[in-house]
Order: structure tokens, then sequence, then C-alpha cells
């Protein structure tokens, strides 16, 4: 009997502290182009944060294809130049300390993996808004096309400014 | 038996056997099979899989190979359950065997007490224990399964991006070759201002003439790069390319028209008559497809 409490206490002791769970979010991306602003909004993401002795590792996915700019044209577009279908796939994981959920602010290191690329955002500020046990979250990801080697897509021959800043709001919870 | 009755019991045997054999085949052809992995994406091998036909409770089972790997063949078509279950874990799914059919079943262990159902071949369905607001299987770092996505969803898609690829090419050649077009076009609406008055010169009608059956030809292969780049599956069309599109309805009938009807109209005064009869219509038929044409040319481009 002895064993197995110490055995059960010390699986405790390595089990995951608790969770935060993304409960809504809406992420938008913004293209310029010299004839007209474009903007695509996606409601689809999904996230999961695991604390763990202090540290909470998050991991935020949206599929490509569910960005919509109320043109399905351009989303398509907007798929092929991102590679969409060969990489359906836009994931977000960053590192925290438990207690940065307590700020106003937070600095976020982001690991962007988007169009089969890799890049990273060295402490990008995002707002924390608290509403009982959620937590409201806001902030621009200041992604350009180059950080992912996406060609710039062009509208009669024009093309896009290479910024595309993402604006985030999401909501966490914790479980 | 005579041989005459001999001959008879032999042939009704031999009938009775061939109908047999292909009603047997077809009880008996239908096949399950699958890969069994957990939560991790890796195989799980010789793990039993146990199939109930819910219709007659009749129980088979079978172990998947080293791969992870299942078949159960010989099964007669209806309702299954299939269930696995492992020191990794357990799930059930659910599946329609028709007959004849080779149906595939993937499963993966949930770690969690099984889902009581996975619904087979729509990719939106996930294990209960996969979706969003369940515990994470992981005690460090959340993965891609934790956040419940489908297979369907994380897998890449070759063919469907070269698609897309190629879909991007021709549309981009259409929208060029739509620019370009533009110039003679423009240049057509304006030497119809000379073409069709008195002068009794053909010069200005001849350059006319060209310019118009430039246009038309320029026009043709526009044309033909929009209508033969690849359609992508389950898109809704939104946006301007409704408005692009339904002006093609007006501006591709009237490409056709037009030059018909300046054939007649140019008929008409090389004779040295007045333009009359239908070949009237040539102006403002060639008026509202030069119109029709910037118009969707316009909405593609600009935000309105």
């Amino acid at each position: 009997m002895l064993p197995l409490f110490l055995l059960l206490a010390v699986s405790n002791l390595f089990a995951a502290d608790h969770q935060w769970v993304l409960k809504q979010s809406t992420l938008t991306y913004h293209v310029s182009h010299p004839l007209h602003q474009s903007e695509g909004v996606s409601h689809s993401a999904r996230g999961k944060g695991i604390c763990h002795e202090g540290q909470c590792d998050f991991l935020i996915a949206v599929p490509v294809k569910t960005f919509d700019s109320g043109d399905s044209n351009r989303d398509l577009h907007m798929i092929q130049v991102t590679r969409g279908a060969e990489f359906p796939m836009v994931t977000v994981r960053t590192r925290l300390p438990e207690a940065a959920s307590a700020s106003e602010t937070i600095m976020a290191d982001l690991e962007i993996e988007f169009a089969g690329q890799t890049a990273h955002f060295k402490q990008v500020s995002f707002q924390v808004v608290t509403q009982g046990n959620e937590k409201q979250i806001s902030g621009i990801i200041p992604a350009t096309l180059t950080d992912f080697k996406i060609d710039p897509p062009s509208l009669l021959t024009l093309p896009v400014k290479n910024e595309i800043p993402i604006h985030v709001e999401m909501k966490w919870s914790q479980e | 038996m005579g041989p005459k009755a001999a001959t008879l019991c032999l042939a009704v045997a031999l009938i009775l056997a061939l109908i047999a054999s292909p009603l047997r085949a077809q009880d008996a052809s239908s096949t399950l099979s699958g890969t069994i992995t957990d939560h991790t994406g890796r195989v799980v091998p010789n793990v039993k899989v146990s199939v109930k036909n819910l219709a007659t409770s009749q129980p088979a089972e079978t172990q998947a190979n080293s791969d992870g790997i299942y078949t159960i063949s010989n099964l007669a078509p209806g309702d299954y359950e299939v269930s696995v279950s492992a020191a990794e874990g357990a799930n059930t799914a659910s599946v329609t065997l028709a007959a004849g059919a080779s149906q595939k079943v993937d499963l993966v262990l949930n770690v969690t007490p099984p889902s009581s159902e996975v619904q087979v071949g729509n990719p939106a369905a996930a294990p209960a224990a996969t979706l969003p607001n369940a515990p994470s299987t992981s005690k460090t770092e959340p993965s891609l399964e934790d956040l419940g996505f489908s297979k369907t969803e994380i897998q890449s898609n070759a063919a469907q991006q070269a698609l897309l690829d190629k879909r991007t090419r021709m549309l981009k050649i259409h929208q060029r070759m739509g620019l370009i077009t533009t110039i003679p076009l423009i240049a057509t609406v304006v030497t119809s201002l000379n073409a069709g008055g008195k002068s009794e010169g053909t010069a200005s009608r001849d350059l006319h003439v060209a310019l118009g059956s430039l246009t038309g030809d320029l026009y043709g292969i526009t044309a033909w790069y929009a209508i033969r780049a690849p359609r992508i599956d389950r898109t809704r069309k939104r946006g301007p390319i409704r408005f692009h599109e339904a002006m093609a309805w007006i501006h591709g009938p009237g490409m056709i028209l037009t030059p018909i009807l300046g054939a007649m109209a140019f008929e008409q005064k090389n004779d040295g008559e007045k333009v009359h009869g239908i070949a009237q219509a040539h102006g403002p038929v060639a008026i509202v497809t030069a119109g029709a044409f910037g118009a969707a040319l316009v909405s593609v481009s600009l935000k309105f």
C-alpha cells in the first residue's frame, strides 16, 4: 500500500499544475495594396497552455483556410501564396512565467510556424484584462511576408506591402 | 439412373454451383482495415482489434501487425462496432460496411476512457479526449493533437497546392491579358467616332476594324485563361468576384455580337448605304460591352 501511495505521490508531482484553454479568438491579418486595404479574419484558433513548475507552455493553432476576407478569390490566392494546402496550419508557441498572467502587459517571445517557415518574434507586447477566471489578451504581431519567405502577391502588377500585422484578440480560461 | 438422368443431374449441380459461388462471395467480401496509433501519432503494434456486428452481435477479432495495421476480412455487410484496447489506451468506432466494400477505420488510442463513438468518414469529428477542453495528455508542452484538430485538417495536400498554383498562374495571365486588352479596346472605341462618319474614305473604318479585331483576339485569350483556370471544390464565391463574373455574362456575348454587327455595318457603309437594320445596334452593343468589361476590371481592382 505504501509503495503505491508513494508512486501516486511522485507521479502527481510531475503532473501538469494547471492548464489554460483558449475559449474565443479573433485573429485578423491586414494587407496593404496601393489601390486598397484588405483584412482576413479567423475565429477558428484553438489553444492550450500547460503550466508546470512556474512555467506555462502555450500552443495556439489556426487553419490557414479559415481566414475570411469577404472575397473568396482573394482567400484562395492567400492560401496559394502562403502554401496553405501544403502547410495548412499556423502555429504559435510561447513560454511564459505563470506570474505573467497577473500582469496587465505580457511581453512574449513567439515562435510562429507558417507557410513552411518558422519565425521568431521577440518581446511582443500583449495587453491583459482579467474578468473573473478568464483573461482577455490583445496585441499585434508585427509579421512581414519576408519573415515567412512569402512572395508578395500582386494585383494589376502592383505588389502588396511587406508588412502584414496580425491583430490578436483572445479569451483564455484557467482549468 | 440412366445416362440421360445422370447428365441432367450433373448439369443441375453445375448450374447450382455457378449460382451459389458468386452469392457466397458477395456475402463475405467486405473488409475492414486500418492503423492503430497512440495520441502522439505513433503506431501501436500487435494490439487486439475486435469488431461486433450490431445486428447479429456476431463478434470477430484480429491482431494488428508490427506496423499497427489490422485487417479483418470476410465480414457481412452491415453496421459494426470496432474497438481496440491496449495498455496505451482504448477507443471504439462505428462503421457501416457495404457489400463488397473495403472500409478503412484508423483508431487513435485515447488515454482517458474510450469515447462512445467516432463518426467514420467525417473529418470534422474528433475523439472526445482530443477536444480542446479535454485535459492535455502531455505534462509539458501541448501538441496539435491536444487541440483536437482532425488529421485531415493538419495533413499536407500537395495535389491541392499544385492545383492552387496552376489556378494562380492562369489567373495572373488572365489579369495581365485583360489589362493589355484594355488598350486596343479604348482605341477601338475612340476610332469609332470617325468610322461611322459620312466620309467616303475607308481608312478610319479600316483602322477601327483592325483595332476591333485585335481587341477581339486578345479578349479571347483573356477569357480562355479565366475559363480554363482550375476550379477549387467546396469554395463558395463571395465578394467582388461575383460581380466580375456577372459582368462576363454581358461582355462575353457582347464581344461576339459586336464584330458581327460591325461587319454588317462595314459592308453597308462600303456599299455607300446608310447603316440600317440590325447593324445599327453595333454602336450601342459595343458601348455596353466595353462598359461591362471596364466594370469587371474595376470591380476586382478597387474596394468600394
